[in-house]
């Protein structure tokens, strides 16, 4: 779990091109969308691309996944229930 | 009523740091270079961020685009073979996201055209700011041109014989209109023609009405290095001249066998 | 000094010409169809794809074998044609082009850059040289006569009106009498895999308007109209272009403000330029992709502008999908004939309205109306926000 939320926050700063921040600067359990990092929409289909090229996770962009973005943490928990 | 310069501003003449003139990391981290350098230049030129409050139109001009995100999401339809893609270079590759980046920084409303017409898209949008200015509509008008060198497109136009006499270049220009006269206005533009066919060089001066004194500037003569929207460069080299003390100086601008376009830059009586 | 609507060029999923198009719209006939059969793709995706290969497109033109021109060209041509015939101008005039695409000549650059890519010495340089958004306008100049200003514009999904507006301006700034002004785009794999990447395309046929709206079914096309000085009209026209307005909605690169504000200032600010009241409109022709954003942003623009009297409206996407800068040129020649034939288009596969909204658009063919006054819509990424006013007289 550790490793993955590491290596997520690792993969977010890689491909949302988020300027001078570290994997430490990002906190696993704040908001990522909103007041936190301040991802959009945008975003959040670049994370899906990212669960699903690295963990061969599915995640959809519906209302119902709405609360698996909430965090990095949270991904990571859907992350490691969805795995194969 | 009228179209007066009150500022121009060439990438090149960018000195803060984009940091300072786009302070959002967010709407920053998603800009490829080329977008970066245009949208630095635009701020540059309306003196800041807060500047682009106050504009009445946002008008763009690109032969090419943003070709560096277009060439790289199409790059990735092949090699992905249209599986599991990247939505960020699309979304950047389209005409007008310098236009709407500038609008999106401040949240401007007002209007807001790109034009895409090879050499012709910068002399397209200076008659469209003409325009509204007659119209009444004029206001404060940023009028910019922009387009980026990538190795493909380097490749591709040596391949076709065009890079022979010049080098590839790149560049953003953008310019600060007003429709009237004002304290800070450096020169006036008096007239945008699209001649429908070559003019000689030695009938230019009498067909627009040049004296001696005036000084016309050649874009193919202007600069080694060319972009389609070279033209908006030789304006500014143009608006350098009347800032030294022309009183008319004529831009002509043809290339790639396409017709000229005539801009004629007059100063501040 | 009015500007006259005096020809109109149309080529959609729906049909090649007026003709075509005019009895889709009247019997609900939709022109998309289940996945594309001509652009080679993977994708299994609705598309509202004209079935016609490019050379077959030549021929429609009337254009000789062997030229080579990108499919968005083709289209531009084959609808420029027709709307100078329909036009039919006294000679003298000076006649200009106002053209758009959003994605050039990307048909044949895709097929370029496939060789290229492996070896840069590769691909044939002549499906590379229309790539460019100004060699469509040149080659549907070229073929089709006309020699005056032309230029080129691209505002994403709003290129067309964009187009209309520039042109109007060109004959009252007494620069031409005569402009034929709108857009065209091809279907390509580069707009199809885009709009993928963005999860905005439906798997069905898309649904405006609808509470279970899904998305948008990307289409091709070209519609452009010619717009006429007044004072050297010879014939009666369809309609006069009345206003307009281009505002920026602001608010984020991709998605539509949840008020709409840049569609409610874009139609607002176009009918007081027209001089017409919200009242005074008939029927508005809505931009309406089917994707959840857009209709809830452009249905709460509608509310905000003509309260609890909505005018007939309706979107015509299910007949041609959405064809990106086309689109607003497509609609303009739908909104020109609603006025000459006294016909509202019926919205097609609609049955709920938006929970949000509780907006009906017009789902039938209305017949027999007095369609005296009609608002065009058409929006994109960038924020860009364009209404059109078409009116009777």
């Amino acid at each position: 779990m550790e490793q993955i939320i590491q290596e997520l926050k690792e993969h977010l700063i890689e491909e949302l091109n988020l300027e001078e921040i570290t994997p430490e600067d990002i906190d696993a359990e704040a908001p990522l969308f909103g007041d936190g990092l301040g991802l959009d929409s945008i975003d959040a289909l670049e994370i899906i691309l990212i669960l699903e090229k690295n963990y061969g996770v599915k995640l959809s962009n519906s209302a119902e996944a709405k609360p698996v973005f909430y965090s990095v943490k949270t991904l990571a928990e859907y992350i490691v229930n969805n795995r194969k | 009523m009228g179209l007066y310069v009150s500022n121009i501003t060439s990438d090149s003449q960018v000195v803060t740091d984009v940091k300072v003139l786009v302070p959002d990391a967010g709407v920053r981290r998603r800009m490829s270079r080329v977008i970066r350098m245009a949208v630095s230049t635009a701020v540059e030129c309306v003196g800041g961020i807060e500047g682009i409050d106050g504009l009445d139109a946002i008008i763009t001009a690109t032969g090419y685009g943003c070709l560096a995100d277009s060439e790289r999401f199409l790059r990735n339809v092949i090699s992905d073979k249209e599986d599991l893609l990247n939505p960020t270079p699309f979304i950047q590759s389209t005409f007008n996201t310098v236009g709407g980046q500038i609008a999106l920084l401040r949240h401007n409303h007002c209007y807001n055209m790109t034009y895409v017409n090879r050499i012709h898209s910068f002399e397209d949008a200076l008659l469209d700011a003409f325009m509204r200015a007659e119209d009444g509509e004029g206001g404060r008008m940023l009028v910019g041109a922009f387009d980026e060198r990538t190795d493909s497109q380097y490749e591709i136009m040596k391949r076709m014989g065009l890079w022979r006499k010049h080098d590839c270049g790149e560049g953003s220009v953008f310019v600060l209109l007003t429709s009237q006269k004002e304290d800070s206005s450096i020169a006036e533009v008096l007239e945008i023609d699209f001649p429908s066919d070559s003019i000689g060089e030695q009938d230019i001066a009498q067909r627009y009405g040049c004296s001696d004194d005036d000084v016309i500037l050649y874009n193919v003569c202007c600069t080694m290095e060319i972009y389609p929207t070279i033209s908006a460069s030789v304006f500014a080299q143009a608006v350098e001249k009347i800032k030294k003390g022309a009183s008319k100086v004529l831009v002509y601008n043809e290339m790639w066998g396409m017709t000229p376009t005539v801009v004629i830059l007059g100063c501040i009586v | 000094m009015r500007t006259a609507v005096t020809g109109l060029g149309i080529v959609s999923a729906s049909g090649i010409g007026v003709y075509e198009n005019l009895e889709a719209l009247r019997n609900g006939r939709s022109g998309i169809s289940d996945f594309p059969r001509i652009l080679e793709t993977s994708n299994m995706l609705p598309v509202g794809e004209i079935l016609l290969i490019n050379e077959e497109l030549a021929a429609v033109a009337g254009i000789g074998a062997g030229k080579n021109l990108s499919r968005t060209a083709l289209l531009g041509i084959i609808a420029v044609k027709e709307a100078l015939k329909d036009a039919a101008l006294p000679d003298g005039l000076r006649v200009g082009l106002v053209s758009s695409t959003s994605v050039g000549g990307m048909d044949l650059t895709e097929h370029f850059f496939a060789e290229f890519m492996n070896d840069s010495s590769s691909g044939r340089l002549r499906d590379v040289v229309m790539h460019d958004c100004c060699a469509s306008t040149e080659a549907i100049a070229a073929y089709c006569g006309i020699k005056g200003y032309r230029t080129t514009v691209s505002t994403a999904c709003s290129s067309a009106a964009n187009a209309i507006m520039i042109g109007d301006r060109l004959i009252r700034h007494g620069i031409l009498d005569c402009v034929v002004a709108g857009g065209a785009d091809a279907l390509s794999a580069f707009t199809l895999n885009g709009f993928k990447s963005l999860r905005i395309l439906d798997d069905k046929r898309c649904r405006p308007f609808d509470q279970t709206r899904a998305g948008l079914n990307l289409g091709e096309g070209a519609g452009y109209i010619v717009l006429q000085r007044e004072a050297l009209l010879d014939k009666v026209p369809y309609c006069f272009l009345k206003g307009y307005a281009n505002r920026n909605d602001a608010h984020h690169q991709t998605a539509s403000s949840e008020e709409g504000n840049g569609a409610f200032l874009a139609m607002s600010d176009a009918l007081s330029k027209a001089g017409i009241s919200p009242d005074q409109v008939d029927y508005v022709n809505v931009h309406g992709t089917g994707t959840g954003n857009n209709d809830l942003s452009e249905g709460k623009a509608l509310k905000r502008l003509f309260g609890d009297k909505i005018p007939y409206f309706s979107s015509t996407k299910g007949y041609t999908g959405h064809a990106l800068a086309a689109a607003g040129g497509i609609e303009a020649v739908y909104s020109a004939l609603a006025i000459k034939y006294g016909q509202v288009w019926p919205n097609i596969h609609f049955s709920e309205p938006v929970s949000e909204l509780q907006l009906v658009p017009q789902t039938s063919l209305l017949e027999g109306a007095d369609v005296a006054c009609v608002v065009s819509n058409s929006f994109g990424f960038g924020g860009n926000c364009s209404s059109i006013v078409f009116a009777k007289d």
